[in-house]
């Protein structure tokens, strides 16, 4: 009797217990209304493996990550962001977010000038002035090399001259022409205001002037700043990254990387950007299943279930949580192995590239496999969301699935299914034959690397090897670690050693994530930095120069057009970013395609009203 | 006693020394390497270049191993790629949650083995002797990751009495301070091996309960109860302190599944999100912590028989 007794004492004091509310701890989400309300906390999950982990707005290579600008963007406001034109219902570079107003391009597009939005002051009272940006270009400018975002020609490379025309006003001399909507979607975008009257000391401790003018003291301030980032277990106490002008600022960033934001009290931009919220954590999950299970349990106020639970939606629905897929600014492909020891002289041949794009059947895995939060990949712009960038003849799917087509191509190029594999009949380089490099008898049989970890990938894989075989492509699929899918997917002539991969695939989360304007310099140009399968096309190239320096927005669809038409890879189903589960009452979220949170727009409505 | 302990201690470095050059080249002939999982597809190949100069990549695998030795001897075991902080602040942070974790769990284990594993020995045989032995059985056929599971859905889920998450407090302070947050995770590694230990302790319990000196002290008059306080359990708990010792490391390995199903952030953790990011310098760290602990764990055992056996002390 005792020991009952004991026992439900204990269990009453747990209960006590675990009623009292602790951070990101269960909430109750009754029926809600309208009306909002000021104040609360919202934890947001961050996706599995993704541990915020650099501060300074400058960041080197590999710590580039998409959540740590999304954080950097919340304590220092952007120059320029992917902003969502409510009016206009689409994205734009400028708006009540940034510090920047609009551009204005002159002296033949030779010449952009920057005006800043004025009254905005740093934390501690000083004005963010252009000085800032000069501190910025600087800094960038003697350091490009240790710059994430750096790539031959680019910023800093094609300003000429960096010019400060008045507190509020930057001016950039171009190298040449450029085409001023990619320029400021893709260059301007990766501007950033820096606190020089802060931030400028060469050493700890030491006086704060004007060093960055010269190379040699922006090597050092650089070098100091780069030294307090790389200490992340002081972020939360490092006076330097107390000094923002963003909605919020720092008040906790743990070794594990959950960091906690508050509003920034001196916040003196628009009104509209001050925060509802008392306050906002952002809490890393190493694998999706804990944060499932957390979610489930509701410990958490906004995460994200696996696309294969979107069956599931009304149990989340039923808990008082909504269900959005978060569609990512992104294209989704295989990339061809044109060099390729084995199967380069297939790849090159652009009928058995449309043959296979016809096998793709992107709606039936769109549908089934990732349960309709997929969207098309028709080309290389992003069919969805709708832009600018995405003409009328790249909304149609140029190679619908058609096992009959497919067939057709082949076989009018003098391919044969013999024992269930397509076998070249007619060598030769006629319009009727297989093409260059393609022996008689020669098999159509291909391996796959795919990175592995995911049942929606897998089913992704066996859908397109099944729908090749029908066409007799013997499609084999390997799926490895994504890093190591990442590293043998490197640019590679028929020569070297493991250039004997035919296809690769790393897309489960989106293959490319695309700046403002999707421009394929770095994907599809010769010799691109991630032009993994060596694709190689006069036109493409000029074309996409003319996507970088043509102001004419002609350009970038005559780009997305012959692109999508000469399939440089295999376009495959898009995958949102991530299927986001919100709880019902937290309000105001605009799940931004180019993957930036925007949590001063947040605020919960008043619970016990109506749904 | 001394003489033997500072032998055990150097084969612990051999054994450490030789397991330090196994992990270092199964690392390093993962294919893809860091640098492409540090830098993604978006880093160019100048960027790749650079990374792998910076780390010694592009060195022998013989010089890096000496690099990486030279710097172990100085206490620098590197930084991390992926959380951007040393390798030895990052195991100094994690280690004692981990800890925690384990110690935690293997007391609530031994707690509840020990009582169960002595109640089926004494009462071998009868039903409540099947019952805990079917019991122990289940549990013991049960994986972790699914028993945590069931506690999830139960507790967290069903009846939502416990967060479905460990705390997420940066010492081991913050996480005893919320402490039903640790509850489901203590429980759920508990419970995996408390099934082990009962069986070991019954089958112990039933061995002395054969012996000579327990039918000696039966003629003496002395009670059941102090036989088996006194002498039984006292003799019952040396293989046990065996299996404690050995199973430590496991325990500890174990913690992966337990830290990576409710977020925990230990060593587990830290060991689970370095293999996804091919983080060399914390994968090495972990590995080197693991192999310190099994080594540890064996040197506790033979501590462990000599205070439980005086015998053993005077022959050592």
């Amino acid at each position: 009797m005792r020991s009952v007794k004991a026992a439900a004492a204990a269990g009453l004091v747990l209960a006590v217990l675990t009623g009292c509310t602790r951070e990101g701890g269960r909430v109750d989400m009754g029926p809600t209304g309208g009306v909002p309300v000021e104040g609360g906390t919202a934890t947001m999950a961050l996706p599995p493996n993704a541990t915020p982990n650099w501060i300074f707005p400058i960041g080197p290579p590999g710590y580039g990550a998409s959540y740590n600008a999304g954080i950097q963007f919340l304590l220092f406001m952007p120059v320029y962001d992917a902003v969502l034109d409510k009016d206009k219902g689409g994205l734009t570079t400028h708006g009540p977010s940034t510090l920047g107003l609009e551009p204005k391009y002159s002296d033949g597009n030779r010449t952009v000038t920057v005006p800043l939005r004025k009254g905005v002051k740093w934390s501690d009272g000083k004005p963010v002035t252009a000085r800032d940006l000069e501190f910025w270009f600087n800094l960038l400018k003697a350091n490009k090399t240790n710059w994430g975002n750096y790539s031959l020609g680019t910023m800093p490379d094609n300003v000429k001259r960096f010019e400060t025309l008045d507190d509020h006003t930057v001016r950039l001399r171009l190298t040449r022409a450029y085409n001023p909507d990619w320029f400021t979607a893709n260059q301007l975008t990766l501007m950033r205001a820096l606190p020089q009257h802060a931030w400028g000391a060469r050493t700890d401790g030491g006086p704060v002037g004007d060093f960055d003018r010269t190379k040699k003291g922006a090597k050092a301030v650089f070098a100091r700043l780069t030294r307090h980032a790389k200490s992340l277990g002081s972020y939360g106490s490092d006076p330097l990254w107390k000094t923002v002008n963003g909605p919020w600022k720092l008040a906790g960033w743990r070794d594990s990387g959950q960091v906690t934001i508050v509003p920034n009290e001196k916040f003196t931009g628009p009104r509209s950007q001050r925060p509802h919220l008392d306050k906002v954590v952002f809490k890393p999950f190493t694998t999706a299943d804990s944060e499932y299970n957390v979610l489930r349990s509701g410990g958490v106020d906004y995460g994200y279930i696996p696309p294969s639970v979107m069956a599931q939606k009304g149990k989340f629905e039923d808990k008082g949580y909504r269900v959005d897929p978060w569609e990512g600014w992104a294209a989704t492909y295989i990339v061809y192995n044109f060099n390729s020891t084995h199967a380069g002289p297939l790849m090159r041949q652009l009928y058995i590239r449309r043959a296979m794009q016809h096998l793709v059947d992107q709606k039936a895995m769109s549908d089934v496999i990732w349960q309709g939060s997929a969207t098309p990949t028709l080309g290389p712009v992003p069919v969805t969301p709708k832009s600018r960038y995405l003409s009328k003849a790249m909304e149609r799917n140029r190679y619908p699935f058609s096992v009959a087509k497919a067939k057709s191509l082949l076989t009018s190029h003098g391919w044969e299914k013999k024992d269930g594999t397509a076998r070249c009949v007619r060598p030769g380089t006629g319009a009727d034959e297989c093409g260059e490099g393609i022996e008689k008898n020669d098999p159509l049989e291909l391996t796959l690397l795919s990175q592995s970890g995911s049942t929606e990938t897998t089913n992704t894989m066996q859908e397109l090897k099944s729908s090749l075989s029908k066409a007799g492509i013997d499609l084999t699929v390997r799926q490895q670690p994504l890093n190591s899918v990442l590293g043998k997917s490197v640019p590679c002539t028929a020569k070297d050693p493991g250039c004997d991969w035919d296809m690769s695939f790393f897309g489960t989360a989106g293959s490319w994530y695309y700046p403002l304007n999707p421009s394929g310099e770095q994907l599809f140009s010769t010799g691109a930095s991630a032009n993994f399968g060596n694709y190689s096309d006069k036109k493409a190239d000029r074309i996409i120069r003319a996507v970088q320096y043509s102001p004419d927005m002609k350009a970038v669809h005559e780009y997305g057009e012959y692109l999508a038409d000469q399939l440089p890879v295999m376009w495959m189903p898009n995958p949102a970013y991530q299927v986001s589960v919100i709880r019902n009452d937290l309000r105001g979220i605009e799940q931004n395609p180019t993957v930036t949170f925007a949590p001063q727009d947040w605020y919960y409505v008043k619970k016990g009203a109506e749904k | 006693m001394t003489g033997f302990l500072v032998k055990r201690f150097l084969q612990a470095l051999v054994v450490l020394f030789l397991v330090s050059i196994i992990v270092f080249v199964l690392l390093h002939m993962l294919p893809g390497g860091p640098a492409r999982a540090i830098l993604g597809p978006k880093g160019t190949p100048q960027q790749i270049d650079q990374f792998n100069h910076q780390q010694g990549y592009d060195r022998s695998l013989p010089t890096q191993y000496l690099m990486y030795l030279k710097r172990l001897f100085t206490g620098d075991l590197g930084d991390s790629y992926k959380l951007n902080s040393p390798v030895f602040e990052l195991l100094k942070q994690r280690l004692p949650k981990t800890l925690l974790l384990t110690v935690l769990s293997t007391a609530l284990a031994v707690v509840i083995a020990v009582p169960l594993g002595l109640l089926q020995a004494v009462r071998r045989g009868k039903a409540s002797d099947y019952a805990l032995t079917g019991l122990a059985f289940l549990l013991y056929a049960t994986p972790v990751f699914f028993l945590g599971l069931i506690m999830i859905i139960l507790f967290a889920q069903v009846f939502p009495v416990l967060p479905a998450e460990a705390p997420q407090g940066e010492s081991v302070g913050e996480l005893l301070g919320d402490f039903t947050g640790l509850v489901l995770p203590v429980v759920t590694m508990a419970f995996g091996i408390v099934a082990m230990f009962s069986r070991y302790m019954r089958s112990a319990v039933l061995d002395n309960l054969t012996e000579e000196y327990v039918r000696t002290a039966m003629a003496k008059g002395q009670s059941s109860r102090r036989i088996l306080v006194r002498h039984v359990l006292r003799n019952a708990l040396i293989p046990l302190a065996t299996l404690l010792g050995l199973y430590l490391p496991t325990l500890f390995s174990g913690a992966l599944v337990v830290e990576s199903m409710f977020n925990y952030p230990g060593m587990g953790l830290l060991f689970w999100n370095a293999a996804q990011g091919s983080d060399f310098p914390v994968l090495l760290g972990v590995t080197l912590v693991v192999g310190i602990a099994t080594v540890l764990g064996s040197l506790l055992t033979d501590i462990l028989y000599a205070v439980l056996d005086p015998r053993i002390r005077s022959v050592a």
